[in-house]
């Protein structure tokens, strides 16, 4: 126990040493990026009815006039004091907002990639053990149908489907109706804070609401969920080590049963960039469902400049993916004692 | 060298045939991408209206009539467009790819063979693109660098470009380590020789698969780009951009403004995705399947 | 496994759906579909959904009056202003000094009673602040306002001048209850600038009671409104971002108002039975506008024939579908005094001449640029396009961020040459209106509009007296600014409100804004 302690520890020591410089490169880059465009966020904060003066003074104030690496030491000294700077709408902190939103975005990608891996795996799974049969065939086209479709696109015309025309989903305006009561809020993810209050109005309010866009956002998943799983699949399948059950007799059952675990390792290490990828595609899903997660407020802030939101976006982001990765890494390593 | 005539000699139809029998997807996907880019070529031939000529008094109409497949807000003929929409969708797919290959193919060349810091840089780039959600990359830096067409094209490739040499780079890593590799090394071939001749036919090969993916992927992050509303200007008819127009009038049953140009870009991007697969299928023997 | 699951999965939607396509009870809660919560209250500081939320929060010591339209329906008179929180007021023989006394016993949600303080209070804050309030105390030309008695206030200005009392209509300077204000102040922030921001204070008919970022805000009726009650107790602004889905949500009655409806959409919406839509022309107008710094619009030839190579009834048809109103002025009735100036029509050959007459005979490259503000401006910019085309005026559209739009365009930046513009205002007073668009110094000049003979009428207007002598000035002013062509007036875009069906008591005010109090539902 002590040694897979230590290995444990070694590891997670060497992974955020890796890390860091990870993200400060992509907190630079983001940082250099939204500021080298034509757009002036002084002026949506001065206003409709603003002079150049008003507009001088605002700029030096938020010390914009200032060289853009000097700029870019200001933000990491307060990033290093935990100040993710405010709003230029209103003035509202970041951090807040990030807690605030964030469990919206998590609540439809985990919903989302969840499904997605329950009904991707089997389904490649299946193609696998059938290659180049109806059902492969089949597998392999929707999959890739799947990945062809763009998600917004697809989120429209499911609200007019299932919402104007059919009138089964509920209106896409938010996650809870409005004649429900919201839960008191702990995690800020509604679905765990109905649950452990007993809210199962609101559960059922905010599960119904969910339904369109994680059934949207599952499809999009599942296509690089089916096709990677059969590939895996396939390989394991070719495998000396499965070849070689497969002659000693044993049952089918038992050889699926094999490769699974065995594909356990490649399977997860793919649903991380999965979802790290899917958490940036959620903002589009967001807006067309008005889910008010994390990507609604990026994608606005980044065309808006409003410069401290996006940076704040990108870095919950890139913080999460290498969050994500680490988690899985470790996971992988714990399954695989003979690395 | 070819081999001497067989007795039994195969009809010319034989080939295609059998092709299509071993891999249906690739078939499917290059029917599909080559329709489209035909429809790219010819536009002028088959589009009955100027794209971007605006019937003022023949707003959003319906399909049928004098418009195949109905009008858009702005007055311009939906078929029109959908088939001048294909250019633009080649025409960034193409010198993305091209700038793919010219920047991707090299860099993985070099890191795959040499190795060193070049192959660290390499991989903690990719490090980087894995963690920051390449779309909001993509569009930080379209509205940075200006609305325009160009700089769209450029920053896919770039953003691509890794990927890419990723690929090459893992070709790479196999063939150096094949034997045929290693004899050219031992007889004596200089490493750039042995580079461009031994080594990058090969990689090519392995990487030629990958191409339409990245190519799909273009057409799809320019369309999502589009649709948000960055990077292509108006009149242009472009898919993304219509679709963004078309949005709005769904509810209210105006349906065809977004509809069709959501089949031609959802269509192109399947054929692409099919092309690539398929070749894949053909390409590596491994990935056929295994046998019952 | 995949069975079973997906079989509850429908389970779990169908009986969800149900429970949550319950129409909401229109018990007195107004639910509004809007693009986005609104990010700040404090009306001196302009955020996105501020205005339309301080119009409902916070009034003014004046109100406009009101009288039977066209259709026997009620509208505003600019003509007409009344008391509102104020009871009356007297005003010195030379216009300069008012003095207001105020109505008594207004109170606040908090419950403190409406003071002289509050006034003197607010324009302290506003001088602070520099902002909005600021410039409208400088347009109104106030200089001092002090408190003469509890009840009292005396408004001192520099000029008498008509837009005085129009600008005491407003929502800005927010009349706020001080005496709440003062007990968040802090010595960094000794107006309580930041408490304003997200938190409301004042005497109007709503007060806001919570505020979900990105989600909704509720607002509730001020308990101790001083006038008539308004029907709706309880409004819940709810934030939907996509166009498409509010029209989607007003047509299946899930929301009572839906906010910017695409012009498209209207059309069927007044087809259907379960909507209703009031469409008023206002006096807002779509415009594009040409700044004289920038060649070729620096010879006055050049803008004339932009103005004679517009196709002004293909844009009526393709872009206002037939519903907007040709504007023929710079300023449009309901204003007083506007007047048929404009007097372009589409005329290819005229444009040509003068192109040529200005030294263009081949014609000339331009671009336009625009933004995403409002609604009209990409069609607009497209049929500028195909239409200027034909008399040799190249145009290649640009759409920019609206921030940098902003940004260019603001008073002494004055760097776009040509762009899109909608002319409006919050007074319908003339001289405010064209103060603010082409005078010099004007906050809403996007195109360096600054000629020294304009400037000179407009002043004079704003301080003109003599009825007859106004309307003469306005007049003139007016067919100066036609033929320096620096405008092209297209179409007024009016409001188009869209309602549930038995929404009644609407009213369009200047501001353009909705207000909530005068809505009810039902019998």
């Amino acid at each position: 126990m002590g040694e897979t302690g230590a290995r444990i520890a070694k590891f997670l020591l060497m992974r955020v040493a890796v890390s860091v410089p990870v993200i400060l490169g992509i907190v630079f880059l983001t940082f250099m990026l939204i500021r080298l465009g034509g757009q002036d966020p002084v002026a949506m904060l001065a206003g409709p009815m603003a002079d150049e003066a008003m507009l001088s003074a605002l700029r030096a104030q938020l010390q914009l006039d200032q060289p853009m690496l000097l700029q870019f030491g200001h933000y990491m000294l307060r990033l290093a004091q935990g100040d993710l700077g405010v709003s230029w709408q209103g003035g509202i902190p970041v951090w807040g907002e990030i807690l605030h939103l964030f469990p919206a975005t998590l609540e439809l990608v985990l919903l989302s990639v969840g499904l997605a891996t329950l009904i991707g795996v089997p389904i490649g799974m299946r193609a696998a053990t059938h290659p180049n049969g109806w059902f492969d065939q089949l597998s392999r086209f929707g999959s890739l149908a799947g990945f062809s479709m763009p998600t917004y696109w697809m989120g429209l015309m499911a609200i007019l489907v299932f919402f104007y025309i059919l009138r089964w989903a509920p209106p896409p305006m938010g996650r809870l109706s409005i004649e429900v009561v919201a839960p008191t809020v702990v995690t800020g993810s509604i679905l765990v804070d109905c649950i452990l209050e007993g809210n199962w109005q609101a559960l059922g309010s905010a599960l119904a609401h969910l339904a369109l866009p994680v059934a949207c956002f599952t499809l999009l998943a599942a296509a690089p969920m089916i096709k990677q799983s059969r590939a895996i699949l396939i390989e394991i399948m070719n495998s000396d080590y499965v070849r070689y059950a497969r002659a000693n007799g044993f049952s089918k059952t038992t050889i699926r049963k094999m490769a699974l675990r065995n594909a356990a390792t490649p399977l997860l290490t793919f649903l991380g960039s999965e979802l790290t990828s899917l958490l940036a595609a959620a903002a589009l899903v967001e807006y067309i469902f008005s889910l008010s997660g994390l990507g609604q407020w990026g994608l606005n802030a980044i065309l808006l400049g409003d410069f401290a939101v996006v940076q704040g976006y990108v870095l919950t982001l890139a913080l999460f993916s290498v969050f994500i990765f680490m988690v899985i890494d470790l996971i992988v390593m714990l399954l695989e004692p003979r690395r | 060298m070819t081999p001497a005539a067989s007795p039994t000699a195969r009809h010319w139809l034989a080939y295609p045939l059998g092709l299509a029998r071993r891999s249906p997807t690739f078939v499917v996907g290059l029917v599909i991408v080559l329709f489209f880019l035909l429809l790219a070529v010819f536009a002028p031939l088959i589009a009955p209206f100027n794209p971007t000529q605006s019937f003022s008094y023949e707003v959003l109409q319906a399909p049928g009539g004098r418009f195949f497949l109905g009008s858009d807000g702005n007055g311009m003929d939906v078929f029109s467009r959908v088939i001048y929409g294909s250019r633009y969708a080649f025409g960034i797919a193409i010198p993305a790819g091209l700038i793919m290959i010219g920047i991707g193919m090299p860099l993985g060349l070099l890191a795959g063979y040499k190795g060193g810091w070049l192959d660290e840089v390499l991989l903690r780039t990719l490090d980087v693109l894995r963690a920051f959600p390449t779309i909001i990359l993509a569009l930080a830096v379209v509205a940075a660098t200006g609305q325009s067409l160009v700089s769209m094209v450029v920053v896919i490739g770039l953003l691509d470009s890794p990927i890419f040499a990723r690929v090459v780079r893992a070709e790479v890593l196999t063939l150096r380590s094949s034997t045929f590799v290693k004899a050219a090394i031992a007889v004596g071939n200089p490493a750039w020789r042995v580079m461009f001749v031994h080594i990058l036919p090969n990689a090519i090969l392995g990487a030629t698969a990958q191409l339409p993916m990245r190519m799909a992927w273009a057409v799809r992050i320019s369309a999502t780009l589009a649709f948000i509303g960055v990077g292509i200007q108006a009149p242009t008819p472009e898919w993304g951009a219509m679709i963004r127009q078309g949005a709005e009038y769904v509810i209210t049953g105006e349906w065809w403004a977004a509809l069709f140009p959501g089949l031609a870009l959802m269509t192109l991007v399947l054929g692409f995705n099919l092309l690539g697969d398929g070749l894949t299928d053909l390409l590596d023997p491994k990935r056929r399947g295994v046998g019952k | 496994m995949m069975k079973t699951f997906a079989k509850a999965m429908v389970l779990v939607l169908g009986l969800w759906a149900a429970l949550a396509t319950q129409v909401v009870a229109q018990e007195k809660t107004l639910v509004m579909a809007m693009s986005a919560t609104p990010k700040g209250f404090d009306p001196d500081i302009w955020v996105p959904g501020q205005i339309e939320a301080a119009v409902n929060l916070y009034e003014g010591l004046t109100r406009y009056g009101t009288r039977a339209g066209a259709n026997g329906k009620l509208e505003v008179d600019p003509s007409k202003i009344e008391p509102h929180l104020a009871d009356s007021w007297t005003v010195s023989p030379d216009g300069k000094t008012y003095l207001f006394k105020l109505k008594r016993n207004v109170r606040s949600p908090y419950g403190n009673e409406l003071t002289a303080q509050d006034i003197v209070w607010t324009y302290e804050k506003s001088a602070v602040q520099k902002r909005t309030g600021q410039f409208m105390r400088t347009a109104a030309r106030i200089d001092k306002v002090e408190a003469v008695s509890k009840y009292e206030v005396r408004y001192t200005l520099s000029d008498a001048n008509r837009i005085f009392l129009g600008a005491l209509t407003l929502h800005l300077p927010a009349i706020f209850d001080s005496v709440e204000a003062k007990k968040h102040a802090t010595p960094e922030d000794p107006y309580a600038t930041k408490w304003l921001a997200l938190n409301t204070a004042g005497f109007g008919p709503y007060h806001l009671q919570t505020l979900q970022g990105g989600q909704q805000a509720v607002f509730v009726v001020n308990p101790n409104y001083a006038f008539k009650k308004p029907y709706y107790t309880k409004m819940i602004w709810r934030e939907v971002p996509s166009p498409a889905t509010r029209v989607a949500l007003i047509r299946t009655g899930q929301v009572q108002y839906a906010e910017q409806i695409p012009f498209q959409q209207l059309t069927a919406l007044r087809a259907d039975n379960s909507v209703k839509v009031e469409s008023v022309p206002g006096f807002g107008g779509a415009t594009v506008r040409m700044n004289p710094r920038y060649p070729p619009f620096d010879k006055v030839k050049v803008r004339q024939a932009v103005a004679y190579a517009t196709d002004y009834a293909a844009i009526g048809e393709a872009v206002f579908l037939g519903q907007g109103t040709r504007s023929r002025s710079m300023l449009n009735s309901p204003i007083a005094g506007a007047v048929n100036a404009y007097k372009y029509e589409t005329d290819y050959n005229k444009a040509k001449q003068l192109l040529a007459e200005a030294g263009y005979p081949n014609g000339v490259d331009v671009t336009l640029e625009y933004s995403t503000n409002w609604w009209w401006e990409e069609p607009l910019v497209l049929q500028m396009q195909a239409s200027l085309a034909k008399a040799g005026i190249r145009v290649t559209p640009k759409r920019i961020p609206s921030t940098e739009m902003l940004a260019r365009r603001t008073i002494n930046v004055w760097t776009v040459p040509f762009l899109t513009h909608l002319t409006s205002s919050f007074v319908p007073d003339p001289s405010y209106n064209m103060f603010l668009t082409a005078h010099c110094r004007g906050s809403s000049n996007v195109n360096a509009n600054c000629d020294a003979a304009m400037d000179k009428l407009i002043d004079a207007s704003v301080v003109e007296r003599d009825q007859k002598r106004w309307l003469a000035l306005l007049e003139q002013a007016q067919n100066l600014q036609a033929d320096s062509a620096t405008f092209v007036e297209t179409f007024l875009p009016g409001t188009h409100e869209v309602f549930a069906a038995c929404m009644k008591g609407y009213v369009w005010k200047p501001h353009n804004r909705l207000v909530w109090k005068d809505l009810s539902c039902g019998s």
